[in-house]
């Protein structure tokens, strides 16, 4: 039995036992006599069940939790020189995302890859573009000493200045308790479990699944059928209504990275010797996944696997629409040429995965397979991202907990 | 007028059918001894292949002279119709050889598709046997399950076009189209009486 | 983003690359050598360097309890057809020949493990000759009942000379051993060389006989293996399994127990086979047996008759071309017996190492998968 299986066994138990709960006081017509319950409405197309199971134990969803994290996301004082916050990279108006082919940090300073969205990030069993980290807690703490993303010294130094805001002391003490709550731990928590509320579904293509045939155009329906069919997209734009992301999860090199020729020889013999001497830590994994180079390594920087020499996550493609520019290292500047991209069967290189082959699309499959992309956008994200919808921080009570508007099923922890 | 034509017919039928046994009776008998229900009778057998009767009168090898033979001949028509109205079922022996030969000329067929790429509309020189020879690995008793390459749950013809469009680079079949059938007969028959598995990985 | 020299090899590689293939559409034989010249200049120019191959990437090679001697590697059953039918079958071979090229240190040499062409034919076997001369180390050509039937042998004497040979590396004496002969099934049939090619280039065509060795081969042998002292270890490469696997799809040597009693008087004796596409393992008394990947395409296990020491690889996915694809090298121990890396595209490499079969399957057991054959 591997962790996940073990995990998704004990959660299910758990799963079981609070929403046996919940109904029970749902017959009686109370609608929350305890306040550590979780309530969230989960977007129509996502499964209920599977966001329970994916809640870690260790980290439960409350109320207050989510909204110090809410909090914390927008907190730019977590950066060295308080420029910089998680939602400089993962803006709600650019649906999480930052939209520049590459995310800056303090300073303006560059990093290597293109920002992915938080929008269902919590599905994802590894995280990064290369899953160097599994969870949200972990992934967490990375951007924050990362010297160019939030370039704080260290993890002391994050906690030391938070300790030093007693709002936040105050409100660590009421969601953890116990004599010393500030802690890096802590604030990862926070924040991931402000993260699991930012789901998206509910787009046009999840009513249309849902048996509205006309959520979407005629067009975007072609689409879905070369989505299916010729255009190869979904064997690893995964989507089925148990899992639908529209990512496999797996990492597959389709040659973005490998346009020029680039001898990699040096840079894997650096690795090499990085991990023969144990100096290859997760700190600076991180950096190297981040220096222009090494970065295109991908998932070999994790694994050291001659297979996964430049292959990255498959990209969901919900809210795709709203997140260009496209790729691991914001290359492609429209979903056009990332359409283009694939129809010309990638870039080869020497580790192109064999699934990725020429297509030949017809210029009306194109526009097609455009159209269909477009109708994956939740209606709740694209009024978030044109700010009809505020997420900002400061003022808890106005701003209460997202309520993923027009959610098919409920659910409560 | 029909029913009168058919009778005809079928007497006509009996009575070859009556000349052709005794004659083989008659070399039959040459070789060895009739023995048939312990005595030496002649039988005589329809050309239904199952209904048989045993002259009293008559020894093995023996013709029978017209007359006789008329009598023979609506004794077993007599006969005949008994065996019809004890009979449950509607197929004959006949139905059967028809249904196997079917059967095995649409294997056949599809025996063929599976290993000519040109004939299954490929176009790389890849077909079906290169993969699979004699259907291995293709396990059609696990279907309908989850496949993979459509992420969803998909039936053997599924795969059999998603084989012909992707490997092959040739263009699917139309879920009637009888190459589709006789794929489909050839690959399963080559897992007969392998128990059914749906959704086995 | 990368330097733009790096730009400009790329596209005087690609040029010269099209240019090459552009050459071997239309070659012919009178072209050959000069085609041949092309084609080395292409890829062994030194201004103008191939993209980087991944397969220098050796790290998931765990330290040999013991330094091998020396190490070659393999390219196996690459099934060419020419390139305008096929082209996943070319770029798969030469996808093979930049890794091998890319190993670091190179090996010794190159075993070409037989099955080169599709049909026997000479444009798909000259396609063959011109991507393998591009490998950097020598290459040791053995054939494949592919590569034999057309002609029954007659191009590929030509190109690659005979059919069985020895030569020795290092102390260990090598035997390229011609095993795909069939006893004629064709004349009294009436076949043409081309029907006769097509009936063996099909698996699982019952017409045709079963792949041996033959008594002239056997003979051939018994004279190599007198000059060899009994404690000189021997490696000799096969293309079908030299022992029976499962007779109809030839996975199979008829007169292999004939084989194996000239062998068994010898200290040290691998066999190293082509033909079957899969991981494959098997001991006989003193005979080790391993089996190539190919590049072309995984075949399935056979129904039955598995060795009992191979620990088989994972149902490839035909959405990824490259699954169960792949080539190999082989590090050979003083002693003559090997450590075998399967080079696989798709999929972690898998070794099956000189101590698994040494102790019968009990220790350095190589990983099994998830989804195994049924």
């Amino acid at each position: 039995m591997n962790g996940w299986e073990m995990r998704r066994t004990k959660l299910l138990a758990l799963g079981l036992v609070l929403v046996g709960f919940g109904l029970g006081l749902g017959g009686t017509g109370t609608t929350s006599p305890v306040p550590e319950r979780f309530q969230i409405q989960i977007p129509l197309g996502i499964p209920a069940d599977l966001w329970e199971l994916m809640i870690p134990a260790e980290n439960p969803m409350t109320e207050a939790k989510v909204a110090l994290g809410r909090d914390l996301y927008f907190e730019k004082r977590l950066s060295v020189d308080n420029t910089v916050s998680c939602a400089t990279c993962h803006d709600p108006r650019f649906a999480f995302t930052d939209g520049k082919p590459v995310s800056e940090g303090v300073g303006g300073k560059k990093g290597a890859r293109n920002a992915p969205t938080v929008l269902n990030a919590m599905f994802h069993e590894e995280q990064f573009w290369d899953g160097r980290v599994k969870t949200l807690e972990e992934q967490v703490l990375q951007p924050l000493i990362n010297p160019v993303e939030m370039a704080m010294p260290s993890h002391d130094a994050v906690v030391a200045k938070i300790r030093g805001i007693p709002e936040y002391v105050r409100r660590f003490q009421e969601v953890f308790g116990g004599p010393n709550p500030v802690t890096i731990e802590n604030i990862a928590k926070a924040i991931a479990a402000f993260e699991r509320t930012l789901l998206s579904g509910d787009s046009p293509f999840d009513r249309f699944m849902a048996g509205n045939p006309n959520a979407i155009s005629e067009a975007a329906r072609r689409g879905w059928e070369l989505f299916k069919g010729k255009a190869r997209c979904i064997t690893c734009h995964e989507f089925n209504p148990s899992s639908p992301f529209f990512t496999d999860f797996k990492y597959h090199n389709i040659g973005i990275g490998m346009k020029a020729t680039q001898n990699f020889e040096p840079l894997v013999r650096q690795i090499q010797q990085m991990v023969q001497e144990n100096r290859l830590t997760k700190e600076a994994l991180d950096r190297l996944a981040l220096t222009e180079g090494f970065s295109e390594l991908g998932r070999f920087l994790v694994t050291r696997q001659p297979k996964d020499l430049g292959a990255f996550k498959t990209s969901p493609l919900r809210d795709i629409e709203l997140t260009a520019p496209y790729m691991h290292d914001g290359s492609l500047k429209t979903l056009r040429e990332v359409i283009d991209f694939y129809d010309k069967g990638g870039e080869p290189n020497p580790n192109l995965d064999g699934g990725i082959v020429k297509l030949n699309l017809t210029e009306q499959e194109k526009a097609d397979l455009e159209e269909f992309l477009k109708s994956l956008t939740s209606d709740w994200v694209r009024r978030v991202a044109r700010g009809e919808i505020k997420l900002a921080a400061g003022s808890t009570s106005e701003n209460p907990t997202p309520r993923l508007a027009r959610g098919s099923r409920s659910s409560r922890r | 007028m029909r029913m009168t034509k058919l009778l005809i017919t079928m007497a006509g039928i009996v009575g070859l059918a009556l000349v052709a046994t005794s004659l083989e009776r008659r070399t039959a008998g040459a070789q060895q001894p009739q023995t048939s229900g312990g005595s030496d009778r002649l039988v005589v057998q329809l050309c239904d292949g199952e209904t048989k009767l045993e002259i009293a009168e008559a020894r093995a090898g023996e013709i029978l002279p017209p007359e006789k033979a008329r009598e023979v001949a609506r004794r077993m028509m007599a006969a005949y119709a008994e065996q019809q109205a004890k009979q449950v079922s509607k197929w004959t022996a006949r139905d059967r050889l028809t249904w196997e030969r079917e059967q095995k000329r649409v294997i056949e067929e599809g025996y063929k598709l599976f290993h000519d790429w040109k004939a299954l509309g490929g176009t790389i020189g890849i077909s079906c046997d290169m993969c699979h020879p004699d259907a291995a690995a293709t396990h059609p008793e696990t279907y309908p399950k989850f496949q993979t390459q459509l992420k969803r749950v998909a039936a053997l013809r599924d795969m059999i076009n998603w084989c012909i469009e992707n490997p092959m680079k040739g263009k699917p079949l139309s879920p009637d189209d009888p190459r589709m059938i006789a794929l489909e007969a050839y690959i399963t028959s080559e897992r007969k009486g392998v128990p059914l598995d749906p959704g086995k990985h | 983003m990368w330097p733009l020299k790096w730009k400009k090899r790329e596209q005087e590689y690609r040029r010269q690359r099209e240019e090459f293939f552009e050459a071997v559409k239309r070659l012919n034989r009178r072209d050959f050598l000069k085609v041949a010249g092309l084609s080395a200049a292409v890829f062994t120019a030194k201004t103008v360097v191939p993209p980087h191959s991944f397969q220098v990437v050796d790290v998931v090679r765990a330290e040999p309890q013991e330094k091998p001697l020396f190490r070659f590697a393999y390219i196996s059953d690459t099934h060419l057809y020419e390139r305008e039918l096929n082209e996943r079958f070319v770029n798969a071979a030469l996808r093979a020949v930049r890794d091998v090229n890319a190993l670091n240190p190179p090996p010794d040499f190159v075993l070409f493990g037989g099955d080169l062409a599709q049909l026997g034919q000479p444009k798909e076997l000259e396609l063959g000759k011109q991507i393998l001369s591009e490998l950097k180390v020598p290459v040791k050509m053995m054939v494949g009942e592919h590569d034999w039937f057309l002609d029954m042998g007659e191009k590929w004497r030509e190109l690659f000379g005979p059919e069985n040979y020895s030569f020795d590396h290092k102390g260990v004496h090598f035997i390229v051993l011609m095993s795909v002969n069939e006893k004629d099934f064709w004349t009294e049939r009436g076949m043409t060389p081309m029907e006769r090619m097509l009936t063996v280039a099909q698996l699982d065509n019952p017409l045709q006989s079963r792949f041996e060795v033959g008594e002239e081969g056997r003979e051939w042998l018994r004279r190599d293996l007198a000059k060899v002292s009994k404690d000189t270890p021997i490696i000799i490469f096969s293309h079908s399994p030299l022992y029976k696997y499962y007779r109809p799809w030839n996975f199979w040597t008829e007169d292999a127990e004939a084989i194996h009693e000239m062998l068994f008087p010898f200290k040290s004796v691998t066999v190293i086979h082509g033909h079957t596409h899969q991981l494959l393992t098997h001991r006989i008394q003193n005979i080790h047996f391993h089996g190539m990947l190919a590049t072309a395409w995984p075949w399935p296990y056979a129904p039955e008759g598995l060795p009992k020491l191979t620990v088989p690889m994972e149902r490839p996915d035909p959405f990824d071309e490259a699954d169960g694809t792949g080539w190999g090298s082989v590090d050979v121990h003083r002693d003559g017996y090997v450590d075998k890396h399967y080079s696989l595209w798709s999929r972690n490499p898998i070794t099956v190492a000189k101590a698994y079969l040494e102790s019968w399957g009990k220790e350095a057991i190589p990983p099994a998968p998830e989804f195994p054959p049924y």
